[in-house]
């Protein structure tokens, strides 16, 4: 422990004479910042937006008011009058914007069919949602490891390479020591960057200060670990420092770039998703046949689904909204199994990716922050589901106003169901992807012990 | 008689070479043995299989009666090295470098005894606290020097000490391994250097090929007739 503390001692006056790698450090520093900033910043747009929906909700029936003074027909308050599913940012989603940004925040619905209306987003520039998000878990999956590895390809090359290593090795210390006191003065340089980072990005994001905390924190741990696992493997190997740095930054290619990708496709392949514009031409074609088919069929088909409407009035006029609106429910109810499909699809790609990251730590850790922040795919899955009970209750709030043809007066605004929706975290996820990184972990550290007994450290 | 370096039956093999053939050898406590041979005949495996840096093939090195391969680290205690060409951090001075590598020897001296093993080997007062990276290779062999002493080592591994060193600095390097050689230190040094191993030394071995084909006492020869011996040897 003595030799240790003196090795880990010197570490930081080398390291300090290092002028490049201080730089470098005080530049993953305000990246990080800026990753902060940015995930901030956007989720504050984000939530400004959705408070902005009430003041437009509450303009529309100041509108619809005027536009029907007295009582009306709720046919035409459904039509006319929209209202918002919203979804809600968690505060952890502002340092993992996940998927907030391709998927949209609140739905606006009507009483027509919903799912055309489920996947209408706002327009967003293209180029920028393929950059992605610059948030700080992409600093700590993405550019951390670069900073890991600047700071550890030359572990011990360098010292073999200056020449300093045979008379290190003639001291009474084990190379072992010499390369832990090394590593481990990295680590506490790196995971105070982290850590530091991350408490800043969890106050400016004012996080509610529950177990996710520590989750973070220990997820972010466990992957720089990961790291040194790496370098620990690459050192054990004792090549020269350009051999370690080509090996390293290939690895980081690997796993960060290449393997996402291959996984990407893999999965897109072995879990192949029906094409959403399908859904969208055969709901358009229902419902358009809608106007064509003989309204008794589309009454009775209606009427089967809610008997306690049957005793309604037959339809004899050219065009009555209950009946409209049955045409329109029935468009939802005809794709119900492709859009069930295509949502079962997604998860189902999901899951496999998630089983299958455990081949690439920086996918696990980015979907475990994206767990953690309830910014991944299935919390927008349970926000669509949502938004759909939603619709639910818009249609049994409307449908005895409709077919009991009772009058739909001002007082009845107020009445109407109201959404709200805020992330959840996928906590279990969280904690799967803690276990698999600690096992990356494991065995990375694993091998490297095991290849520097089988070959001993050489001074030259 | 406990010898504080001894070799039974060392032996070296490479893939494609054979760098130690068998070797035997003692050296007693204050004695400097100086191992002369061409590069390759396996003077500085001799060193490193001493300093445990490579395993013996098969055979046997101790250090004040340890076996080098059973105790790695304990060995280590007892010995200082010098190699060829001292290397050291850079952007620490001597001072700091000598603090550095004394701690990891255990030893913990006073900030005002520390320059005293600086100036001793021979470094000028005022370069103590300048930067390593700005050091001659003589300043830098001195500060390597400095750290051997302050270890108090019972044993010496030099390889090469003396080269690039001026004469004065090398006429110093002598006075102090016979200072340290009356003090009981054993001194193991690998040199090319025939007159300065007739010098210092009280035992010559000449190697050939990985083999130690013949040992004298210094005092029985002079510095021609080690010469010849060596020139005899090596053709």
């Amino acid at each position: 422990m003595r030799v240790f503390s003196i090795l880990f001692a010197a570490e930081w006056r080398h390291f300090r004479a290092a002028k490049g790698l201080v730089l470098l450090c005080g530049l993953l520093l305000a990246t990080g910042l800026y990753g902060i900033y940015y995930g901030t910043t956007e989720i504050a747009r984000q939530r400004q937006q959705l408070a902005a929906l009430p003041e437009l909700t509450r303009r529309n029936v100041e509108e619809m008011k005027a536009k029907f003074p007295g009582p009306a027909d709720a046919g035409d308050i459904g039509y006319y009058h929209s209202t918002f599913a919203v979804h809600h940012p968690d505060a952890w989603a502002a340092l993992s914007l996940g998927l907030r940004d391709v998927n949209p925040s609140y739905v606006k619905l009507r009483l027509l069919g919903l799912q055309n209306q489920l996947y209408a987003t706002d327009n967003t520039n293209p180029l920028k949602l393929l950059s992605g998000n610059f948030d700080l878990a992409f600093v700590l999956v993405y550019l951390l490891p670069l900073l890991i590895i600047a700071l550890s390809f030359n572990l011990l090359s360098s010292e073999r390479e200056e020449g300093i290593l045979p008379l290190l090795l003639a001291q009474p210390i084990r190379p072992a020591t010499v390369i832990g006191a090394k590593l481990a003065f990295r680590v506490a340089v790196v995971l105070g960057l982290v850590w530091l980072l991350s408490v800043v990005g969890m106050l400016w994001a004012g996080v509610p200060l529950d177990g996710r905390v520590l989750s973070w924190l220990a997820l972010s741990t466990l992957y720089c670990l990961f790291w040194f696992g790496v370098v620990l493997v690459v050192t054990a190997l004792q090549r020269t420092s350009a051999v370690n740095a080509v090996a390293l930054l290939g690895v980081w290619l690997l796993l960060v770039v290449l393997v996402p990708s291959l996984l990407s496709l893999g999965v897109a392949a072995a879990r192949p998703l029906p094409q959403g514009i399908e859904l969208t031409i055969k709901q358009r074609e229902e419902i358009h046949g809608g106007w064509d088919r003989p309204k008794a069929e589309t009454m009775n088909r209606f009427f089967a689904l809610y008997p306690q409407f049957r005793d309604t009035a037959t339809i004899r006029e050219r065009f009555v909204w209950r009946w409209y609106y049955a045409f329109q429910h029935l468009g939802d109810l005809a794709v119900a199994p492709q859009a069930a499909a295509y949502a079962t699809g997604l998860q189902a790609r999901h899951n496999l990716a998630e089983s299958l990251n455990l081949l690439s730590p920086a996918i696990n850790a980015q979907t475990s922050f994206n767990a953690l922040a309830g910014s991944d795919l299935p919390t927008h899955l349970a926000f669509q589901r949502s938004a759909t009970r939603y619709h639910d209750a818009l249609r049994a709030f409307y449908y005895p106003f409709l077919f009991r043809k009772v009058a739909f007066t001002h007082t009845d605004y107020g009445q109407k169901p109201r959404h709200s929706f805020t992330s959840q975290p996928e906590l279990a996820t969280a904690r799967r992807g803690l276990l698999k990184l600690l096992l990356s972990v494991a065995a990375v550290f694993g091998l490297g012990l095991v290849l520097l007994r089988v070959r001993p450290v050489l001074p030259r | 008689m406990t010898y504080l370096l001894e070799a039974r039956e060392l032996r070296k093999q490479y893939a494609d070479k054979l760098a130690l053939r068998g070797l035997n050898l003692q050296i007693a406590p204050g004695e400097i043995f100086c191992l002369l041979g061409q590069n390759g005949a396996g003077k500085s495996t001799t060193i490193n299989l001493f300093l445990g840096f490579i395993q013996p093939t098969s055979g046997a090195a101790f250090v004040n009666g340890l076996e080098v391969a059973a105790n790695p680290l304990e060995i280590k205690r007892h010995l200082a090295y010098i190699p060829e060409n001292v290397l050291l951090y850079p952007h620490l001075s001597g001072l700091e470098n000598l603090a550095l590598f004394s701690s990891l020897a255990g030893f913990k001296y006073p900030e005002s005894e520390l320059p005293n093993y600086l100036t001793d080997a021979g470094l000028p007062a005022e370069a103590v606290r300048r930067r390593v990276g700005a050091y001659s290779k003589g300043m830098r062999q001195k500060v390597g020097i400095a750290i051997a002493v302050a270890k108090h080592a019972k044993v010496l591994l030099l390889d090469e000490p003396t080269s690039g060193l001026d004469p004065k600095a090398s006429n110093e390097f002598s006075e102090l391994l016979h200072r340290l050689s009356g003090q009981g230190t054993a001194v193991l040094m690998a040199t090319h250097d025939i007159f300065r191993a007739k010098e210092v030394g009280t035992r010559v071995g000449i190697m050939r090929e990985g083999e130690l084909v013949d040992v004298r006492p210094t005092a029985a020869l002079n510095a021609q007739e080690l010469e010849q011996l060596y020139l005899t040897y090596i053709h």
